[in-house]
């Protein structure tokens, strides 16, 4: 999942100063899972808005609120039609391609990112998020017992641990766990502790052209066909 | 289709139940009781301290409240969930302390006449009663007609005056005459066809089963010996049989305990019960029967007298014990002697309680069906003659007060169905009842909070009169004891699932481990368990989940809309609204005193448990210009323990924005108060002083 974290009210105030008619549009997949955009989130952003505009006697703007289900999927897109007609700009409360894809969509139409991305991870317990991937593009996992060096370990070494860690803890942060200290133990639990004997060699960071493109083989022999 | 979120500030998600306004299940004391009342309501009123509505409530669904709440046998509490977790919720005391302390003595019922078909009802007991109450509601015309001296029936011959005082009673009757009923005592009906004749259209047999069986033994007919019934009757109409100081009852029913308990009363030193099986097979309330031990009534089990002999004065009662056999017709193991076990008790009276049948004159031409019960279609309740319904003990042989004002009720139905040619309209839309035990884990969570027994006269002091033996509550007990109700049936849906992104944030945050993921990967929140706390409604992210009652949430922006219109003219200032809980006592006018005696408008949000309360509904107090918002929990009488500080979250994110629109965080206060004057004191003195500075 995509976490994200709401932008502070007042980044997001100055964001819509321009502009009178605004939707705050939230996302009902990872943003509502991550409490950063879901419709509860929309409703008190928008309460927010209102307090504080009646707080500044600044009361030009209108605010209208929706939460589609994801905002990163042309079809939901559809659904905002009718809303966006008469909006000067949209507050989107989905991720950074949540906001992407509407400014895609709509061209003419100015939108506002209401969270900060923050990584792709998971739930560790209620109200508390934990990275977990960075999308290098080649997963190692198989090599590391299922716990990914390059996101966890501070300095994202292939080889470790390093001579920073102690007991069990990375010098960076001594609350967090070292990455690769972690490795070696579930490596030693799984009796898979050969592949701490194993080199491996750096990333080729230049081998990652962006912005990557996935398309599927079927789409890949379709096309092939009609040419 | 995923449903848009609400634009207008003023719908909150619950508008979209009207839809489905009747979504919530049926409790089990509601199904458990005859007359359907809707029980967790009026207790949820008592609990609230707002006995008024709660004697609305109990009078919507039961023609005398005041006569059930002294002599119901509440099957309702048998049913009750709470008895898993630790005892059940002690609903008719409950419904007695809310018609008592909601005024029902002084509730006026009115009546217009609608129709000029006439209505005769034969015999003025609760069945009676109930049908000529309800057809008079309907608008007919009603007579009722009373072989004895005195109207109630059984009401008033049978149960005793310690169990059901007879103001209770005559309030009742004279509500039915103020309303147009009127009854004719000292009136033995003959003849149905005369009825016709005087031109009443339809006729409701409701006479009862006042005539004792009997035991069949030699010397039965003996001065000294009375039947249960007659001797009840005799005592409530004012006789004073003389029993002297020995005495016995036979049988195990009710009546025998009634009868028995009224010897004692009357002065009989040494009262025994006989009852030829054991004390498992013994069918009296078992409440009534702890009473009587406790006044000093003896039981003897296993035991049947054969023979009565009258020598001076005297009665030699032989008896015989008894052993269990194998189980009979009712179920119940059958009771044979044991040969030469032959004893002989001197006595000076004995009572006679085995069982009584109805007596239904032959000139009435209805048919009689087994134990000489009236036959009737159970459906339509006629007899077999047209326009003749039949309802109350004299259909199903003895039973409770409440199932007799259901069967009074239900006839009077069917009587108008009759009248107006309708065919008889059954609701073939059955709701759902609520069943199931609670989980191991749901009941651990619970907090255990014993049941609050009314007090009672002391035993000694019970058998000098005939006065109530049961108190009543008073406010603390009843709102104590109203707190204890699960409110089954009323807990957390999710309703809109398009919209449940299985965040699990529900799983994670219910006090009661109650929300579970299936194994298609759908979170489910069975209604069995679920105990209506409303955390997870006002955590889900994605607003999916909504309570089966709406009110509990829906109120919260009405009263903040009601603030907001109020407060235009108001001059009282500072503003400030605190969501307070309702329950307890807390909720019950302590808070009124908060705005007499300060200056500031201070308005209250009443919340049911202020779990309930969303950061939306405490931004919106601030927009409609509160200066200064509170929130007020109910404390240590809270249903759960870690209440305040899931509140405390919602609060500290709220300050957070406040503080970013410009507003002092410390405008916004919760309390978990046994103090009101914690509020009253120190919050408005704090806000006054930043008044001053600004």
């Amino acid at each position: 999942m995509i976490v994200a974290e709401q932008k502070p009210l007042a980044e997001i105030m100055r964001m819509l100063a321009p502009y009178e008619n605004v939707l705050i549009l939230g996302c009902g997949t990872c943003m509502t899972v991550c409490d950063a955009g879901g419709e509860r989130e929309v409703t008190f952003l928008h309460d927010a808005l209102r307090l504080a505009q009646k707080k500044s006697g600044d009361v030009t703007h209108k605010f209208t609120e929706y939460t589609i289900k994801r905002q990163c999927d042309p079809e939901f897109l559809e659904q905002l039609h009718d809303r966006i007609s008469g909006v000067d700009a949209v507050l989107s409360l989905g991720c950074g391609i949540g906001v992407q894809a509407i400014a895609e969509r709509f061209i003419d139409l100015p939108v506002l990112p209401g969270v900060n991305t923050s990584f792709m991870g998971m739930t560790k317990e209620a109200g508390i998020w934990d990275e977990r991937c960075s999308a290098c593009g080649e997963c190692r996992l198989d090599d590391t017992a299922g716990i990914c060096p390059i996101t966890r370990c501070t300095k994202g070494i292939l080889n470790g641990p390093c001579a920073g860690a102690k007991n069990g803890k990375c010098e960076a942060n001594k609350e967090m766990d070292c990455a690769w200290i972690l490795i070696y133990e579930r490596l030693e639990r799984l009796q898979q502790l050969e592949k701490m004997r194993r080199y491996y060699p750096l990333r080729n960071f230049r081998a990652i052209p962006r912005p990557r493109r996935i398309t599927s083989n079927a789409v890949i022999e379709a096309g092939e066909s009609d040419g | 289709m995923y449903s848009p979120s609400n634009t207008d500030k003023r719908n909150y998600p619950a508008n979209r139940t009207e839809k489905r306004p009747d979504h919530t299940l049926i409790p089990p004391c509601q199904a458990a009781c005859p007359l359907h009342m809707d029980i967790r309501e009026y207790v949820d009123l008592v609990a609230q301290g707002k006995v008024m509505e709660a004697l609305q409530s109990i009078r919507a669904g039961n023609p005398f409240p005041s006569i059930c709440a002294y002599v119901c046998t509440h099957p309702c509490e048998e049913a009750c969930r709470r008895s898993q977790v630790d005892k059940p919720i002690a609903i008719r005391a409950l419904k007695r302390f809310a018609v008592e302390f909601g005024g029902d003595r002084v509730v006026q019922t009115e009546a217009e006449t609608r129709y000029s078909d006439k209505v005769a009802i034969v015999g003025s007991g609760p069945a009676g009663l109930a049908c000529a109450y309800y057809l008079r509601m309907l608008g007919y015309p009603v007579i009722i007609f009373e072989a004895h001296t005195e109207v109630g029936g059984m009401l008033r011959v049978g149960i005793p005056q310690y169990r059901l005082p007879r103001e209770v009673l005559d309030t009742e009757v004279h509500r039915l005459n103020q309303m147009g009923v009127e009854i004719r005592t000292n009136t033995r009906v003959v003849s149905l066809d005369l009825l016709f004749e005087l031109d009443y259209k339809a006729i409701f047999i409701t006479i009862g089963a006042h005539q004792s069986l009997r035991m069949g033994i030699k010397g039965e007919e003996s001065p000294g010996v009375i039947d249960g019934a007659t001797f009840l009757k005799e005592v409530n109409l004012g006789l004073k049989p003389s029993l002297d100081e020995n005495v016995a009852v036979v049988g195990g029913g009710n009546v025998a305990v009634d009868a028995a308990r009224t010897a004692a009363r009357l002065g009989a030193k040494n009262v025994n019960i006989l009852y030829r099986r054991s004390k498992k097979e013994m069918p009296a309330d078992p409440t009534e029967v702890a009473q009587a031990l406790e006044e000093g009534i003896k039981i003897r089990y296993l035991i049947t007298p054969t023979a009565i002999e009258r020598k001076n004065g005297q009665l030699y009662v032989t008896c015989v014990r008894m052993k269990l056999g194998k189980p009979d017709s009712s179920g119940r193991r059958q009771p044979i002697p044991v040969e030469g076990s032959e004893t002989v008790k001197k006595l000076d009276s004995l009572i006679t309680a085995t069982g009584q049948v109805p007596q239904t004159p032959g000139e009435f031409g209805v048919r009689i069906g087994r134990g000489s019960t009236i036959q009737v279609d159970p459906v339509t309740l006629t007899t077999n003659r047209a326009g003749v319904f039949a309802g109350g003990d004299a259909v199903t042989g003895p039973a409770t007060v409440t199932e007799a004002l259901a069967a009074g009720r239900m006839a009077a139905n069917r009587i108008d169905d009759y009248l107006q040619h309708r065919y008889p309209v059954v609701s073939s839309e059955e709701q759902d009842t609520l069943t199931g035990e609670l989980l191991p884990e749901t009941i651990e969570m619970i907090r255990k909070i014993g049941r609050i027994e009314p007090p009672m006269l002391p035993p000694v002091k019970r058998t000098k009169d005939f006065a109530p033996i049961e108190l009543g509550y008073g406010w603390e007990e009843a709102i104590n004891e109203a707190r204890r109700c699960l409110r089954c049936g009323m807990g957390a849906e999710i309703r809109f699932q398009d919209k449940c992104a299985t965040c699990l944030t529900c799983i994670r945050v219910c006090p009661y481990h109650v929300p579970y993921l299936d194994e298609t990967g759908t979170v489910k929140i069975p209604p069995d368990q679920c105990q209506a706390c409303g955390v997870c409604v006002a955590e889900c992210p994605a607003k999916a989940i909504v309570l089966r009652n709406p009110r509990d949430i829906r109120n919260i922006s009405e009263e903040l809309e009601h603030v907001y219109k109020s407060t235009a003219e108001s001059k009282n200032k500072p503003l400030i609204i605190g969501f307070c809980c309702q329950y307890g006592l807390f909720g019950t006018g302590a808070l009124g005193s908060l705005w007499r005696g300060t200056k500031a408008g201070v308005w209250i949000v009443p919340v049911l448990c202020i779990a309930k309360v969303d950061p939306e509904h405490i931004l919106r107090a601030f927009e409609i210009g509160a200066e200064g918002v509170f929130i007020a929990g109910c404390g240590e009488q809270c249903a759960r323990e870690n209440t305040s500080a899931q509140v405390m979250q919602r609060v500290e994110k709220v300050r957070k924005v406040l503080k970013a629109i410009g507003i002092e965080p410390e405008r916004l206060k919760m309390f978990i108060p046994g103090a009101i004057e914690q509020i009253s004191g120190f919050f408005l003195e704090s806000l006054v002083k930043q008044e001053a500075k600004e």
